[in-house]
């Protein structure tokens, strides 16, 4: 029958919209791949692999932190600041003689700490997340320095830095980033939490009324993300062997950056682990080849921001098809809406949209 | 009082419309409606919802383009485009919901885009000067340093009139601009309107309280069903011919003694839903009402905008707090809710009027926007059984005939009507003991209102839910309840049942204070 057939359609139609984003980044990916193969000297090797690999699962922990974030419509730029003071409290618990178990735990409790900070401010004092997640990042890099004296501190007892080590080949760093993304993608996909992310990204308003406990799912969002954050510091020590209060100052926005291209979208509802993955992996994959072919640093981060724009940009793209696919429902409810008398205010809006 | 131009004078008139026509798809909007306004007269346009006052109004504003018709003013063919061309014409339109640059103060937002300038320097002083000025031409009480945002709604539609007559409009069309007034803002905008007209300027009044518009109006038009039925003088009219002409049926005088009705319990089982003493300050103030739903009920509350019955389904549905009083659900006893997951454990199901804003999560697919309130119910520890909500949201789909193509499409990409049928299954998928509907069909087309409707009362006699039905359409009003009350600023002012339960008299005591006394339940 011709209905069974066309009851096919509308997911494929979906699919392809909802994959075009995915397909276009894995190309743009493989495009990267090609090129640098070909212009940059010892990029195929497999040491070189592993090292982009073991240099993406730093901010790889992050992003799938930022990534539950921006799905339910937050922000975080405070995972600049938590990621060093993650690696100074594990350095410095194993300077003196924790466990290194306790002294990753510690850390990761700081990062939960902070997570919740962020997250009651938001939501019960009611301070936008960009602002929120601003000055707790200042809080936190200030912080940093205070705990550390502002120097590196070095880690006496290397045997505590097991994640740097390899496994089967493969840095234990890179194997918790594929552990975590699998748990991560887990429950965005199959869990009441990870549905209820997606609902109140998509609209707050309408998930409070479906009676979502929105301001306590927010809350835990932040702590997940705080939490992962301090814990990628941690890994961050284990490959350097120390702890400093300047590293990876750029988390954020790499992060945003690599969740983003991964098809997310800044006013959440949108967005899953198997981009954000890909997004952090261009990202890594432009470093680690612009820097073989002797690039020097700040074109990196003119490519990055190109990048970010790129993937915006076909967010649009992907908007238009959209719109196209379903003008004509929507003219039909527009027309509706008229004829009820509901059709919105005629007078200019003036109003500037509310940001973040 | 007849209007100069009644009275045999001849004045040019300021705006004329000639036969109209409007339609979306197979709906008729308008139909050769014709239209006269002359300067310094105030007419008012009544009609029930859908009778094609919005319309009218969107097409002087320049915001909807009519299939055909012409439009002058003060004699010259008019082509509007847009909305400002429209205001460059001099026709000005206050919506209900007026749009403002939060941070100006009144005197710059008077002039926004023309301020008083010598080589594009302006000072504030002349600005408040000009401001204060045009405030004190038209005997507008209004202190232009305020910020438009610090200003009160009566006060930012004074300040919209205001900036009207900085740009020396014609016509000024008003769009149910006393919806949330209080009595004495209402009086004082009406003292306004009434300079207006002694400068000459015409006045449009689109209204729903018709003792307002005995009031105010010269003149008044009644649209129904796209078309103008009449076109009367204030003073050769009443209230119950008026209301004849917006239903198109003659009003039986003996429906509107309803003392003989006597109030019958249906059955001696407990009420379902008792509200009692409820309350809240707020536009209007909900004041001490008191209410009881039983199994199976349809109990409909029907109030004009600005009645507060919106405010009642808000407050029932845990959107709102602040109220006073207690609500008793399925034989427990409750304070107000003061969130929506309140109401919901209590067992009230709340259906908000703006689908798009309120109820749906419109990037989601079908089945996950109806599991949306019972995603512990289609789960087991943490981890959805996608199966079960599949099967969930396709039942519904054969149960409300919501026409998609799959149960995984996204609700986006869904008409109005079935848009508004997924959100009710959502809703109805918690089981509630009392289902609240706030406007339910607001937007919706006709053939999906009706299949709404049909739902709504087999949920009501099969399922025993007991259903309030907020909504400011007189006829939907009357058609889906089993009993009806009737709210006015804030109080209900009627109950209305069996053969006494009509529109003429819903409207009668929605919009006549009077009638509040004679049909008192």
């Amino acid at each position: 029958m011709a209905g069974t057939l066309r009851s096919r359609l509308p997911s494929l139609e979906q699919t392809v919209i909802n994959g075009s984003q995915l397909l276009g980044v894995g190309g743009f990916f493989i495009a990267l791949l090609i090129f640098f193969s070909f212009r940059a000297t010892h990029f195929a090797e497999s040491s070189n692999v592993l090292n982009i690999l073991s240099n993406v699962a730093v901010v790889g922990v992050v992003a799938l932190g930022q990534a539950f974030v921006l799905i339910s419509g937050g922000f975080d730029l405070s995972v600049s600041g938590t990621v060093p003071l993650g690696g100074i409290i594990y350095v410095t618990a194993c300077n003196d003689h924790y466990n290194m178990y306790v002294a990753g735990g510690l850390a990761i409790l700081a990062g939960i700490g902070v997570g919740l900070a962020n997250g009651l401010i938001i939501t019960q004092i009611k301070i936008n997340p960009l602002i929120t997640t601003l000055a707790t990042l200042s809080i936190i890099g200030g912080l940093a320095f205070v705990v550390s004296n502002g120097i590196t501190i070095t880690l006496n007892n290397p045997n505590q830095a097991p994640l740097g080590l390899n496994f089967a080949g493969v840095q234990i760093a890179v194997w918790l980033l594929l552990a975590l993304s699998i748990g991560m993608f887990l429950i965005l996909r199959y869990t009441v939490f990870g549905r209820m992310l997606y609902a109140m990204g998509g609209n707050r308003e309408a998930a409070r009324l479906a009676g979502l406990r929105v301001d306590v799912v927010t809350t835990t969002v932040y702590m997940i993300s705080g939490g992962l954050s301090c814990f990628a510091g941690v890994m961050l020590a284990n490959q350097l062997l120390a702890g400093a209060p300047t590293v990876e100052s750029a988390a954020n926005l790499q992060s945003i950056t690599a969740v983003i291209v991964g098809g997310a979208s800044l006013t959440g509802g949108t967005g899953g682990i198997p981009g954000t993955l890909l997004g952090a992996l261009v990202l890594g994959t432009v470093a680690n080849g612009m820097t073989l072919m002797q690039v020097p640093t700040f074109y990196q981060e003119i490519a990055t921001g190109a990048i970010l724009l790129l993937a915006v940009g076909l967010g649009w793209v992907r908007g238009l098809v959209q719109h196209a696919v379903w003008k004509h429902s929507r003219e039909d409810q527009i027309a509706q809406a008229a004829i009820a008398g509901v059709v919105e205010d005629v007078s200019p809006d003036l109003n500037p949209t509310g940001g973040g | 009082m007849t209007h100069p131009a009644r009275a045999g004078l001849v004045v040019p008139l300021r705006l004329e419309a000639r036969s109209l026509n409007k339609r979306y798809g197979a709906q008729v909007a308008l139909r050769a409606v014709d239209f006269e306004l002359a300067p310094g007269e105030a007419v008012a346009v009544v009609g029930e919802n859908g009778a094609g006052k919005s319309t009218f109004s969107k097409i002087l504003a320049g915001a909807i383009r009519p299939d055909s018709g012409e439009l002058r003013l003060d004699g010259q063919l008019l082509e509007l485009r847009s909305p400002r061309e429209a205001l460059r014409a001099g026709i000005s339109y206050i919506p209900q919901e007026l749009a403002y640059v939060p941070n100006l103060n009144v005197a710059d937002s008077l002039l926004i885009g023309r301020w008083p300038n010598r080589l594009g320097f302006t000072t504030r002083a002349a600005v408040r000067k000009e401001a204060a000025r045009v405030a004190d031409e038209f005997g507008v009480e209004l202190d232009v340093r305020r910020p438009v945002s610090d200003l009160r709604l009566a006060e930012r539609q004074l300040a919209e009139i205001l900036k009207a007559l900085a740009r020396r409009s014609k016509v000024i069309v008003l769009d149910e601009p006393t919806a949330s007034l209080t009595k004495e803002e209402t009086l004082n905008l009406f003292r306004v309107l009434r300079g207006l007209c002694r400068a000459g300027v015409g006045v449009i009044f689109i209204s729903h309280r018709l003792d307002e518009v005995f009031e105010i109006a010269d003149r008044i038009v009644v649209l129904r069903n796209g078309a103008a039925v009449a076109d009367v003088p204030t003073a050769e009219t009443t209230t119950a011919q008026l209301i004849e002409h917006m239903l198109g049926v003659a009003i039986v005088r003996a429906e509107r003694d309803v003392q003989a009705e006597t109030a019958e319990p249906s059955s001696t089982q407990l009420p379902t839903l008792r509200v009692i003493g409820y309350s809240r300050p707020g536009l209007p103030d909900i004041r001490n009402l008191n209410f009881e739903l039983r199994r199976g009920e349809v109990l409909g509350l029907f109030g004009h905008r600005g009645s507060g019955a919106d405010v009642v389904a808000d407050g029932l549905g845990g959107r709102i707090g602040d109220f006073e009083g207690r609500i008793e659900c399925g034989g427990k006893e409750f304070a107000p809710f003061k969130n929506p997951g309140e109401a919901k454990r209590a067992g009230i199901g709340y259906v908000p009027p703006e689908r798009k804003r309120d109820g749906l999560v419109l990037g989601m697919s079908i089945d996950a926007n109806i599991s949306l309130l019972v995603l512990e119910r289609v789960s087991h520890a943490g981890v959805i059984n996608r199966h079960t909500e599949q099967r969930q949201a396709t039942e519904w789909r054969n149960r409300l005939a919501i026409r998609s193509k799959s149960v995984k499409q996204s609700v986006e990409s869904l008409s109005g009507g079935n848009q508004q049928k997924v959100m009710l299954a959502s809703r109805l998928e918690v089981h509630p003991i009392v289902l609240v509907l706030n406007d339910p069909t607001r937007g919706v087309d006709v053939g999906a209102r009706a299949e709404i409707h049909k739902y709504l009362k087999e949920e009501a006699t099969e399922r025993g839910t007991a259903v309030l039905w907020i909504t400011t359409d007189a006829e939907e009003a009357v058609i889906v309840s089993d009993r009806l009350l009737v709210m006015r600023d804030g109080e209900i002012v009627g109950e209305l049942r069996s053969a006494a339960k009509t529109q003429a008299n819903a409207l009668a005591l929605a919009t006549e204070e009077v009638a509040s006394t004679a049909v008192a339940g």
